[in-house]
This record gives structure tokens, sequence and C-alpha cells, in this order.
């Protein structure tokens, strides 16, 4: 009953459709934003949301140690559940727990043939089969484009969609149609694009791709204290 | 005592267990002349090797307590710290890294690096030590001292780099060639004493030059001053040892040198290389925190003047009572003085100094900031620090791995009872992995360690040392009762049969709580149940939780609140409300939706990158929730949820899995309930057991 009451009462359903939906599967799923304005707790609360639904989430991060990751979900949690009043969340904790699973690479030891051989040992031997993936780190540099492309068959493999976290720079004027530097030659292979814009004070989320309606600021916010998603006004 | 502390090299011999560290130290006592002859290690000769001085060890032929040891070499002192080789006495050598300044890795040019190799190696990386290397055996069959240094790039991630080069290999094996001085060195006489200089013999001159580049230029990144003398071809000796002891410190490179110690070939140049290349302790940064200031840290210096602070890191029980082995980081530790044990409070006067060679001792007056000595009729525990009066420093306590495993153990007879009691306090105090605990159910006496050998080497232990002979089993894990649904209850309590009746009705509800283990709250009013019997229901509720009615485990997480019942003017007393209450319980509990809940342990597997899919697995299978797996490069670190019941016999599995080459720790996280196949296996094993009994 509390789940299904957090899962309602989710912000995110406001971005258009069920979080859980978008990008599809075998999609991928892009949050933007210049370092510290809440890229990561913006995609632990996608993952805690698929989690409320018992959908399994792979965490993966290639700068920070899984304790550092584990953090940001318990930080996010007692948040979300501070923000609707839940006391006892021990058994929610503990419920929404056995759908996460971090992984942690250092950056140049990160490759999908490796990701791919540490997936098979998790699904064949029924550890863990995600429906969620999220990739936090990855260099979105001029070789990133084949990566990528190994990943896209991955997620189609796998049915699952891939979420990441992308670093923008304050230097760096966007692309065409607004889309950041980083996504200038793999926007194509990208469903759903959310940039985190700091402005007066507030962060806006701002919804370059994949939403049904004109893109433009969207309707929700990111609590700066909280780092929450919330409604504007 | 030298208290030149530029001349003074407190290391360690860290090493695979039959990689040879015995025989190396050995060899080197008996080339500082600390021992006037050289025995086996596995004790042919019926001595034994000077360092294995327990009875035990000698018959295992490993060494299970590191002795602390000192020699002269070149005007330098050594302190020498024999560290065990198994995984299972991992604490020592973890000890042992917090109070050296350098090590030396010895590793056997047959097998190269194994798995014990890899876990000392990590355990150095974590305490920063910087160490050399030593390719021992060379005089085997199959000895490849070539193949050992790429393992030691590739597996081990050393920058590994050749400072000598044999002459000759396996049964050939006749001596080194010295590629800073680009000579060769012999070892003759009947114990390889005296030490040849020759030339290089013609036929190795060109794979001693090409090896001696390779020398120069991954020393050269380190030093401008050896590029512009390659550069202008003025390369020095002095020039090239300058620059690898630099890198070395740093541990960003590991000088590796080649020999036999069974064939006394290459020890006396590796005790050159122990002098010139690995650190004196002011050349080491250590801290302390300051227990009045929030355990700031503190940065201790070598200066003699300063306030005491040392770190008792061993305990041994020696013939005249413990023995305390001691390393002082700042300050002087004098015979005399008054010095205070900063966990305890307490001051002690300081007795006999002694510095040790094996189990022989010699007498000093003073112990000085960089040196390791060992005090007489001290009591402390291992890890204590004792600091000068007035001031309250600390050491950061030594990385102490959690027991991975528990036995139960009982004296055999009664008369046994006071020295298993004895014997258990001395190894507490010794061995700070080495836990023991008393099962409140069972009352059992649990001993915890680091894995089966451990425990098995403590039992041994009580048997030689202390004669007394043991039973050892099998703990039970600590299941736990609770309810997880409110329930309510009205019994009444009525006996008439004969004389004095009893009555008394006690009603109310129970519910769970997760913050505490009872609580007993009494809602009744208008004297439904006279003041005087609330404590005597109170007091039963509590006994029913001692032990379950479902299984008999101690129910915890329950609240109990009366809010009515009756009594009667005469057959109502404290016997008839306590057993009201205990039928009041029994009445709730059982609508309670009774469960049991076990412990479930936080468990980290350190492994290898190679073995990760089948650690995973092995967990999987014993119910573990997996959490994470964090890549490191060459290893990797998997986090799980385990419960404790699958976790007996894991360390000899992991082992057994991963070639040894796996750590793994574990500490208690949450109670969870327990699944329902589970707890049925439970409740037919009680009853059976019950069954036994009956």
């Amino acid at each position: 009953m509390l789940k299904k009451n957090l899962i309602l009462r989710n912000s995110l359903r406001l971005i258009g459709q069920r979080t859980e939906d978008i990008p599809p599967e075998g999609g991928f799923g892009a949050v933007l934003a210049r370092a510290g304005v809440g890229k990561t707790a913006f995609l632990v609360q996608l993952a805690l949301n698929s989690q409320l639904s018992n959908k399994n989430v792979l965490h993966i991060s290639l700068n920070d140690p899984a304790q550092k990751v584990s953090l940001w979900y318990e930080e996010v949690f007692r948040n979300i559940a501070a923000q609707y009043n839940i006391n006892k969340t021990n058994h929610l904790w503990e419920a929404v727990l056995k759908h996460r699973f971090i992984m942690t690479f250092k950056v140049d030891g990160f490759s999908v043939p490796k990701l791919e051989e540490r997936l098979a040992e998790l699904t064949e031997q029924n550890i863990f089969s995600p429906h969620m993936v999220i990739i936090d780190g990855l260099p979105f540099d001029n070789s990133v484009h084949t990566p990528l492309t190994d990943l896209k068959i991955l997620a189609k493999n796998h049915g699952l969609h891939i979420w990441f976290a992308i670093r923008t720079h304050r230097h760096e004027e966007p692309g065409t149609g607004g889309i950041p530097a980083q996504l200038e030659n793999v926007d194509d292979l990208f469903e759903v694009v959310i940039l985190l814009q700091p402005k007066e004070g507030e962060i806006h989320l701002k919804v370059l791709k994949g939403r049904s309606s004109s893109s433009g600021y969207s309707e929700l916010l990111l609590d700066p204290s909280s780092m929450l998603i919330k409604d504007k006004g | 005592m030298n208290s030149k502390i530029l001349k003074v090299r407190n290391i360690g011999i860290s090493a695979h267990i039959d990689a040879g560290k015995t025989t190396l130290t050995e060899r080197i006592l008996y080339y500082t002349k600390r021992i006037r002859a050289i025995h086996d290690v596995k004790g042919k000769d019926g001595v034994g090797a000077t360092m294995d001085f327990m009875e035990l060890e000698k018959e295992r032929g490993i060494t299970i307590a590191s002795a602390a040891t000192y020699c002269k070499w070149r005007n330098h002192e050594i302190n020498i710290i024999d560290t065990p080789g198994h995984v299972d006495f991992t604490i020592e050598v973890e000890r042992s890294l917090r109070v050296l300044d350098g090590a030396i890795l010895v590793l056997c040019s047959v097998g190269g690096v194994q798995s014990q190799t890899i876990t000392v190696d990590h355990q150095m990386a974590r305490y920063k030590v910087p160490c050399i290397a030593f390719i021992n055996k060379c005089d085997r069959v199959g000895a490849d001292p070539f193949r050992v240094i790429k393992q030691l790039k590739n597996k081990l991630g050393h920058n590994a780099v050749a400072m000598q080069i044999p002459i000759g290999l396996e049964g050939n094996f006749s001596g080194i060639i010295d590629l800073v001085a680009m000579k060769a060195v012999y070892f003759e006489g009947d114990m390889g004493e005296d030490v040849r200089i020759e030339n290089i013999p013609e036929n190795l001159l060109p794979e001693a030059i090409q090896r001696r580049e390779e020398l120069i230029d991954s020393a050269s990144i380190f030093s401008d001053e050896l590029t512009e003398a390659a550069l202008e071809d003025k390369i020095t000796e002095d020039l090239i040892i300058s620059a690898v002891r630099k890198a070395a410190l740093l541990r960003k490179m590991t000088p590796v040198f080649i020999g036999s110690a069974y064939k006394n070939k290459g020890i006396q140049p590796l005790l050159n290389a122990v002098t010139k290349l690995l650190p004196c302790p002011s050349e080491i940064e250590n801290q302390a925190f300051d227990v009045d200031d929030d355990e700031s840290s503190v940065v201790l210096s070598n200066d003699l003047k300063k306030p005491l602070v040392a770190l008792a890191f061993k305990l041994e029980d020696g013939q005249y009572g413990q023995l305390t082995f001691i390393r002082v980081y700042q300050g002087t530790l004098a015979k005399g003085s008054s010095i205070l044990n900063v966990r305890t409070g307490k001051k002690v006067k300081v007795g006999r100094v002694t510095r040790i060679h094996a189990d022989q001792m010699e007498d000093i007056d003073i112990i000085p900031a960089g040196y390791i000595g060992a005090l007489f009729g001290i009591e402390c525990a291992s890890g204590d620090t004792f600091v000068s009066p007035g001031i309250n420093l600390t050491m950061t306590s030594m990385y102490v791995p959690n027991p991975v495993i528990s036995l139960a153990i009982a004296p055999k007879d009664n008369k046994s009872e006071a020295n298993v009691a004895k014997a258990l306090n001395r190894f507490t105090k010794e061995d700070p992995t080495f836990k023991i605990s008393t099962n409140q159910e069972t009352g059992e006496t649990i001993i915890s360690g680091m894995g089966e050998l451990h425990l098995e080497v403590y039992v041994e232990r009580m048997r030689r040392e202390y004669n007394v002979e043991v039973i050892t089993g099998m703990p039970r894990v600590a299941y736990r009762e609770t309810i997880s649904r409110r329930a309510e209850f009205n019994y009444t309590h009525k006996k008439q049969t004969g004389g004095a009746g009893q009555f008394g009705r006690v009603a109310g509800f129970m519910e769970p709580i997760t913050e505490e283990d009872f609580v007993f709250e009494s809602k009744v009013v208008g004297g439904a149940i006279p003041t005087q019997f609330i404590p005597s229901c109170e007091k039963s509720f509590k006994k029913c939780l001692e032990k379950g009615p479902l299984m008999e485990f101690p129910v915890v997480g329950i609240k109990v609140v009366i809010n009515d019942g009756s009594s009667h003017s005469v057959d109502s007393s404290d016997m008839a409300f306590k057993a009201a209450a205990r039928g009041a319980f029994l009445e709730g509990y059982a609508k309670a939706n009774p469960v049991i809940h076990e412990p479930i342990m936080r468990v980290v597997v350190e492994t290898p990158t190679e073995f990760q899919g089948v650690v995973m697995g092995s967990l999987n299978k014993r119910r573990g929730m997996i959490a994470s797996a964090q890549d490191e490069g060459r290893l990797c670190v998997i986090e799980a949820r385990v419960p404790l019941a699958d976790m007996f016999g894991y360390s000899t599995v992991l082992r057994s899995l991963t070639q040894g080459k796996a750590q793994f720790t574990m500490e208690f996280a949450a109670y969870k309930q327990v699944p329902q196949s589970i707890a049925e296996e439970l409740a037919k094993k009680a009853a059976e057991e019950k069954k036994s009994v009956a």
C-alpha cells in the first residue's frame, strides 16, 4: 500500500509518462548537468521509483565506490520518506534494496564486453536481472560512439533501458536544438534527454528530447535542499 | 643502544607459505652473527630454525606467531619481524606491517606470485609499506626469476625492476650479477659467508648490459640527476641507488633481488639492499590521535626528548610472565620510568626492558623512538598505546579483521576448567582476532577467529601449553522469535483444588516493535488488577520471553500492554497473576503470527576479478543478497548480505573456489525473518532434538 502511494505521488510522472516506461526497452536516457547540480540524485530517484515498482536497477558508477553510491540511495530514500511523512521505513527500504545492484568500475577499466561478461554472470546464475541500468561517469568524449552503439545492442538484447549521467561544462555552447555538445554525434541513440539547469536559485528540469509536448521548461524543479523533484509552485 | 635513527631499519619479511621466509631469516641472523649455526626449518636436526621457536610451529614448519628479532649489518641496526604466510594468520602480518617501516616480499622462483602473496601485497599497500622483493629458491628445478618479475608486474601491478641477474639457474645457480656495480658476486665457504666479487663472465655480459639499461631507464623517471648523468654517460652507483630508493619509498618501484637462502646465496646483497633502499623510522610519518581534542590527528616526531608514544603490538606468554612487544614512535621508553596506558588510564612502572632475539633476550636500558623492544610485567592488551603521563594520544588503531568462524568448546573434565579460562584469557590478549563469548542460551563457550586453522591452533595450544583437552563442536546460530502483528489476549487463571484458590485475569494486547527487545506498559485503571500484582505480571511476561513458544528461541521486539483484568479478594496472589500473565502471553503470542528471525551478516569478499562470477554464485547459493561488486583493477570487492547459518565452512569453500586468492570479512548486519522453508527445517530439527533428549 505504502509503495503504491509513493509511486502515485511521484512527481516524476509529470514528465509526461510513467518514468519506468521512458525510455522504452532498449532505449537510452540522458541526464545532463554541470558538476554538483544533481544528476546522481535525479537518477537515484528514477531508480528508487523503478525499485518501488519491483523493477530491478543496476547502478554502474565509474567515479564513486559502491559505498558512496549506496549512501546516495539512503539519502534520497530518507528524503522521500520525510517528504511523505513515512515513519517506519525499515520494511520499505528492505523491499526496495533487493531490487538494486551496484557495480563500480575504474573509468579506464570499463568496457562493454566486460559489462556484458559481468551481466552474464549475474543473469545466468539467477542472481540479478536488471530492467533498468544507470551508468554514471562514462566519459562522453570523441570515442564514446562505439561503446554507446555496443551498449545499445546490449540494452536491446537484455530488454532493458539505460540512463546516463553526463557532465556538461559551463564554457561549452549547446549544438542545434539545444542538445549539449557531449551528445552532438550520438544524440540519435537517445530517446530521452533531460537537462538540469540552475536558474535563479532553483534547478529546472528541461526535457530536451522525449517529451510528447513541445520542448521547453517542464513544471518540475529539483529542490536544492533535498535534491528531490518537486512540482513548480 | 645505537640511537642514530638513520641507521635503524624496522623490516618485515612477508610471503606465501613455503616461499622460504624462515630459512631466509635464519640466514640473515647467521650472517649478522646473531646465531652461530644454521638449522633446518622443518626440524630434521631436532633444533629447528631460530625464528620458529614455538614447538607447534616447528611441527607445522610454518611460523605461526611472528617473533621479533634484531641484528646488525654494516653499522645498521635491523629489527626483523618474521611473519606467518598462511591466510588464517593474517592478523600477525597486519600487525607487523603496522609497526614496520619497510618489508622484504619473498617469492619462490618456481611458484612465483601465489595466492597469499596477493593478500600480503594488498596488506602492504594498505599500510603503504615500501618493499623490496627477494626471489628465493633459484637453485630449484623450474626456477625462473624473470617469470616471477613478470608476475609481479602483471598480477600485483608492481613496477618490478631487476637489480640482479642470476649466474646459472637450478642446479647451476652459482651466484648473481649486481646490475648497479656491474660485478659478479659468488658466495663461498661452508655457509656462503665468503663473498667473492669478480668481473662479469663474458657470456653474461650482454644480458647484464641490457638489464642494467632497463634498470636505469626505470630509475631515471624518478631522478633528473640520473637522467642527466645517463645522457652524459656519467652514471654512478650512488645515483642509481638514490633514484631507486626514492621510487621504492614512494612505492612506485619494487627493486628485485634474487638468491637461494637454502643454498646460502644472495643474502648479503639483500641485507645491503635493506640498509640502502628501505627507509629508516624518521622517513616514515606516523600519526596518533589526540583523545582530548576530538581525536584529531597528531604527527609524531622521532625526537627523543618529546613525550613518549609507544604501541604494544604483540603479547606473548613467556617463562617469566607476559612479554609485551612494543614499538616506540616518539620519545624514549626507559627502564624505571612511569608510563600511562591510554586505554585503561592506568599508570605503570617500566621494569625490565629487553631486546628480543627469537626466544632469547638481552636486557637494555632504553628503547628510543623508532625502535622495537619488549617489556616484562606490563599488563596490557595487544594494540594498547603507552604514553608519558600528561599527554593523551592514541596510535591509530590497527586494522583488525572481524572473526569469520566460531566454534563451541568445553573442557573434557572439571579439572581443566581453570586452565581453559587462563588460556583463553591469554589468547584474547595476545590476538585481537581471537574472541571468546558465551552463548547465553546454551551456556557454551564460543571461540571465534579468522579461520578453521586459526582456531585449531589455539585448541592445540591449549593442549600443549596449558595441558588441557577440550571438546569442540559446532556453535548454534543465534535465532530469535518475534511477532509480526498485533494480537489481543484475555486470560483468566482460576484454580480451586482445596485450600486457598488461585484467581487472576489479565487482558490487553501485544504488538511488534523494532526499537527495543521488550516494552511493558500498564494501562489498567480503577484497580482492575491491584497495583501490587502488576510487577508480577511484568515479571511473568519477561520470563516468557526467555524461551519462545514457537521454537524455544528468545523472543524479542515485543510490546505488551495490559489494560484490564480482575482479581479476587482472597484467591488473587503474585503466583496467580504470574500464571495468568503466562497464559495471556501464550494466548496472545499464538494469535500474533510469531516468526523466526535469523542473524544476517554483511559479507565482503575481496577476490581477483577472474573469480568474481564463482564468488557471486557461491554467495547466491547461500541465500545471499549481493548488493554490489566493486572493480578495483586486479581485485574486485563483492558485498552481500548472507544469513549466518549459511556461512559456516565458507572460508574453506572460498579458498577452494579461488585457489586461496580471495578473502572475506563478515560482520553482523541485522536480524531478518527466516523464509518459511528454513523455518520448517528448524522446527523439524528442534523436534528431533527434543525427542532425542527425551
